[in-house]
């Protein structure tokens, strides 16, 4: 898709669905981060929709940060696979692809290559949005293939270190001695390494962490997607609860998040020089543009 | 029968703050009203997670969020 192809003709729009309207009226297509960012989330109308989601879920609010954050929602593409993060990524004013189970990052090659060949004057985002058991258990060979290959494409992995979705198997990143339905007697294996094993496969932008920190996690979000863009595989490894299979009070899910985020999920950013090097460069053009458009409006008052 | 959030909206005009907006897990629900400076919450797609009553009452200390049967006029 493209802005162009977003905006409709304004006769048009009365006989378009209301809330196509309103997204288009009032939603983050081609507009700043100041106008319509996480930061203001609850003043515009958001990309996600109303998803099946269980109340109070971690993961469903990471995925709302997520669509908030996009640099360029009209000019981006999410993968998903089967999990629960899909029930929510489906949702959303996104195109969304869904493969086989663990396929997302080998069908994301692809389509970032295919993106460069068709549109080699336009910057298209791909990002693949998985849980652990498509990111880290099943999918496992794709996704590490394409981070060897140096796919240019952002992986962001949603843990809830269970199989939520199908009854609370453990999985991977289950953390060694967690009990769960399906691990009565406690989980025996340590949770796998996800970031060293990005690191080791040549991700270039790798992030831990647990999104509690608004600001944080959009930052982290929009780097991990510039730094894709030019230089090579980014990761991003979220700690987003299951207050179901962990039995966590749903009045609690942000206090969890907080106590995960100072252990085991203790922010931990990575980068290459050269992904210093671009981050640098547009995060600075970014803090121009948002002078330049301070400095308009405080003449447009004068 | 089930329990959402309702804002106390006389309070919640007080404080320049639209915290309990920013983390809500679902989306176009707990809403921000610039002009009245107070959020309000679409009781068709609240969940009743009280989530939001955490941030305010928990972390900021503001009790302006509380959870009441859903379609109960107080």
């Amino acid at each position: 898709m493209s802005l162009k192809y977003v905006t409709p003709a304004e006769r048009f729009k009365r006989y378009l669905p209301k809330d196509y309207v309103e997204l288009v009226d009032f939603g983050p297509f081609g507009k700043t981060q100041e106008e319509a960012g996480p930061g203001n989330m609850g003043q515009f109308k958001e990309l996600m929709e109303e998803h099946p989601m269980c109340s109070g879920c971690w993961m469903a609010y990471y995925i709302r940060l997520i669509f908030a954050s996009l640099p360029c929602p009209e000019e981006t593409v999410t993968l998903g696979t089967a999990g629960c993060g899909r029930l929510a990524i489906s949702q959303a004013a996104v195109p969304f692809i869904y493969g086989n189970y663990g396929d997302q990052n080998a069908m994301a090659s692809g389509l970032t290559r295919a993106f460069r060949l068709r549109f080699p004057d336009k910057q298209k985002d791909v990002i693949t949005i998985a849980g652990d058991g498509g990111t880290m258990d099943i999918g496992f060979s794709m996704t590490m293939h394409s981070w060897i290959r140096g796919e240019r494409f952002t992986t962001i992995m949603l843990d809830n270190e269970v199989y939520g979705n199908t009854g609370g198997q453990s999985s991977g990143m289950s953390p060694k001695g967690a009990v769960l339905k399906m691990a009565p007697m406690g989980k025996d294996f340590e949770k796998m390494p996800a970031t060293e094993l990005a690191k080791a496969a040549g991700c270039v932008y790798i992030v831990r962490m647990s999104p509690t920190n608004i600001k944080q996690a959009a930052k982290v979000i929009r780097r991990a997607i510039f730094v894709a863009r030019e230089v090579g595989p980014t990761f991003i490894h979220a700690y987003t609860s299951c207050n179901i299979e962990y039995s966590i009070p749903t009045e609690d899910v942000f206090a969890d998040a907080i106590e995960l985020g100072r252990g085991r999920f203790k922010f931990d950013e990575y980068m290459t020089d050269e992904a210093k090097i671009v981050i640098e460069r547009v995060e600075g053009e970014e803090k121009a543009a948002r002078k330049a458009r301070k400095a308009s409006k405080a003449e447009a008052v004068n | 029968m089930y329990y959402v959030a309702k804002v106390n909206s006389d309070m919640c005009a007080e404080y320049k703050c639209n915290t309990c907006t920013l983390y809500c897990p679902e989306a176009n629900t707990l809403m921000f009203n610039k002009d009245g400076n107070t959020s309000w919450v679409d009781e068709d797609r609240c969940k009743g997670c009280a989530l939001c009553v955490y941030v305010c009452t928990d972390m900021l200390d503001r009790n302006c969020i509380t959870m009441e049967m859903a379609g109960h006029e107080a």
